[in-house]
């Protein structure tokens, strides 16, 4: 390099150096097709199932009574393994052969790749997140007639908002475990389970520590649930807790480890 | 001018030294050919130098830097590890754009260098398509995004097809005369030989020898000499008061070890013996490089047998 272009690129080397580490993550995910294909699952896999079970068993279900918010985000249960997947094939992608020593030969600090990693899967899981519960409210409640109610009723649009967080942070959650298993198979065979059953043999023990698990804690607006000491917004909080928990670990796990 | 420079490098996995004080300058300027027997600590030496692993103790330097301070490595160093690193389901060219972000590389650049490694024409296809030798030329496309001084090239010969293999020794000859520093690694001397000036070889992560080629083959082989002579007994019988040993070659011919050409056709002008054929046969620099690495391998193999005996070798 000859000085001239050295002090040219010395020149553009950014106060802000996230923006291209973050347009590079963004390429990454958009490249390939497990990544973009699961996360769109997320939208496309609920608002389908939406449509299967509130077609053909959703307005005799109505009819049987019970909590019309809570009832209408049932596929929210499937929302959350779409999102748990998106959250580890976003990450194991970097786990294949020495996929990872690329990356962090062209951006060597560990804590800004990790960062932005995470930064861009979040920013994109919100951005599905949100259509997916909005969608799987109101493509169900146009098969309910005369059960259906509006996105006006009361706890409704909390349902939709909290529900969206809520599958940020499972698949922050997701993507935190992957960083530490470094296989997507690896941590979904630990979280589907945790998530499908363990929750359901634990979670039914009211008041216990089941209601402390992610996704008992933080699915309040949308489940129902046995009344537990969580509030719906404090259950979030704790789900948080847990997805910040394995974003730690997965730190951790990327800091010490040699590429 | 940007060197590699190692300091006393060494690391360790388990109670294993993979790298052993290793204390070598990579220069610019030339391709320097890092050789070693698979597990010699190559790949792991330059994995230390990118601050993908981090030393036992020692420094590895880019320029005087540590690499992983660098706010755009790729502007500095460019490497290839493995071909395989890219992900089978990126197109080439998304290959090397997420790589050319995130140094704020211009994106007209992943063109570029997509041309110069031949790849234009599959640019678009998905990397699971490639063979081995494609994967290789994606890997020297990334490693050359950053147009870097240095150059660090992991096994680049793997895969390639013997035009593949001309293709890569003409760019580190390029890349070299631009005065940029070019580290090659291999562990088959004969393909190094045809692209390096200069050797830094390793033996189970220690340095052997950090020497010229042309050198490195003088200091490791025996002379010889192949004659053909319709006088053999006269001619023995001269070259032995010269201290050379004649004994019998292939068809015919007869093999004069430690001498060189000039000698035996000089002793057989002045002694009148008529010689037909004349060669020096230059010793391959496979044969200098496994006599190397195996004295290493008896030396670490035979120094505890020599404590234990107490025997003077």
């Amino acid at each position: 390099m000859s000085p001239a272009t050295a002090a040219a690129a010395a020149a553009v080397v950014p106060a802000a150096p996230f923006v291209p580490v973050l347009r590079s993550e963004w390429i990454k995910i958009r490249s390939v097709r497990a990544s973009w294909g699961s996360l769109l699952a997320i939208l496309l896999v609920t608002t389908a199932l939406t449509v299967l079970a509130y077609a053909t068993i959703g307005e005799s279900e109505a009819a049987n009574g019970g909590n019309r918010v809570k009832e209408a985000f049932y596929t929210m249960n499937f929302a959350q393994v779409a999102a748990l997947a998106y959250g580890a094939t976003a990450v194991s992608s970097e786990y294949r052969e020495g996929a990872l020593r690329v990356s962090l030969a062209a951006v060597p600090r560990r804590g800004l790749l990790y960062c932005c990693k995470t930064a861009v899967i979040a920013v994109t899981a919100l951005l599905v997140s949100v259509p997916t519960t909005f969608a799987a409210f109101l493509v169900g409640q146009a098969f309910l007639g005369e059960y259906a109610i509006g996105l006006g009723h009361p706890g409704v649009l909390q349902a939709c908002v909290g529900g969206a967080v809520y599958l940020v942070l499972m698949t922050l959650f997701a993507a935190g475990l992957t960083f530490l298993l470094r296989s997507a198979v690896g941590a979904l065979s630990v979280l589907v389970p945790f998530v499908l059953v363990g929750s359901f043999v634990l979670g039914d023990g009211a008041g216990g520590i089941g209601a402390y698990l992610p996704d008992r804690a933080g699915s309040h607006f949308f489940r129902e649930t046995s009344p537990g000491p969580l509030g719906p917004w404090e259950g979030l909080a704790v789900t948080a807790l847990w997805a910040a928990a394995a974003l730690a670990v997965g730190w951790w796990a990327m800091r010490r480890r040699d590429a | 001018m940007t060197k590699i420079e190692l300091t006393a490098l060494t690391k360790e996995y388990g109670g294993t030294r993979a790298v052993d004080h290793l204390t070598c300058t990579v220069e610019p300027g030339r391709v320097t050919g890092f050789l070693g027997p698979n597990g010699a600590g190559k790949s792991t030496t330059m994995r230390l130098v990118l601050g993908l692993d981090r030393p036992t103790s020692g420094t590895a330097t880019v320029g005087g830097r540590d690499c992983t301070t660098l706010d755009t490595p790729l502007r500095t160093v460019g490497a290839l590890l493995d071909a395989h690193a890219a992900h089978p389901s990126r197109t080439a060219r998304d290959h090397l754009r997420f790589l050319a972000a995130s140094n704020r590389i211009p994106a007209a650049r992943v063109d570029e260098v997509l041309e110069e490694a031949g790849l234009a024409p599959v640019a678009r296809r998905r990397v699971r398509t490639f063979s081995l030798g494609m994967r290789q030329r994606l890997g020297v496309a990334a490693a050359l995004l950053g147009d870097p001084p240095v150059l660090m090239l992991d096994e680049p010969a793997n895969g390639l097809d013997p035009e593949g293999f001309v293709w890569m020794r003409q760019l580190l000859r390029r890349l070299a005369g631009e005065g940029r520093t070019v580290l090659m690694s291999s562990h088959l001397m004969n393909e190094t030989s045809a692209v390096a000036d200069h050797l830094v070889v390793l033996g189970r992560g220690r340095l052997l020898a950090d020497v010229g080629t042309a050198e490195f083959i003088d200091a490791n082989s025996t002379p010889c000499v192949q004659v053909r002579t319709s006088d053999p007994v006269r001619l023995r019988a001269s070259m032995a008061l010269k201290g050379h040993r004649m004994r019998e070659g292939e068809g015919g011919r007869w093999l004069v070890d430690g001498a060189t050409a000039e000698e035996v056709g000089a002793v057989s002008a002045r002694e009148g013996i008529p010689v037909l054929e004349l060669t020096d046969l230059r010793v391959s620099l496979e044969d200098a490089y496994l006599s190397l690495t195996a004295e290493a391998a008896e030396f670490t193999a035979a120094s505890p047998r020599t404590v234990t005996t107490s025997q003077e070798v």
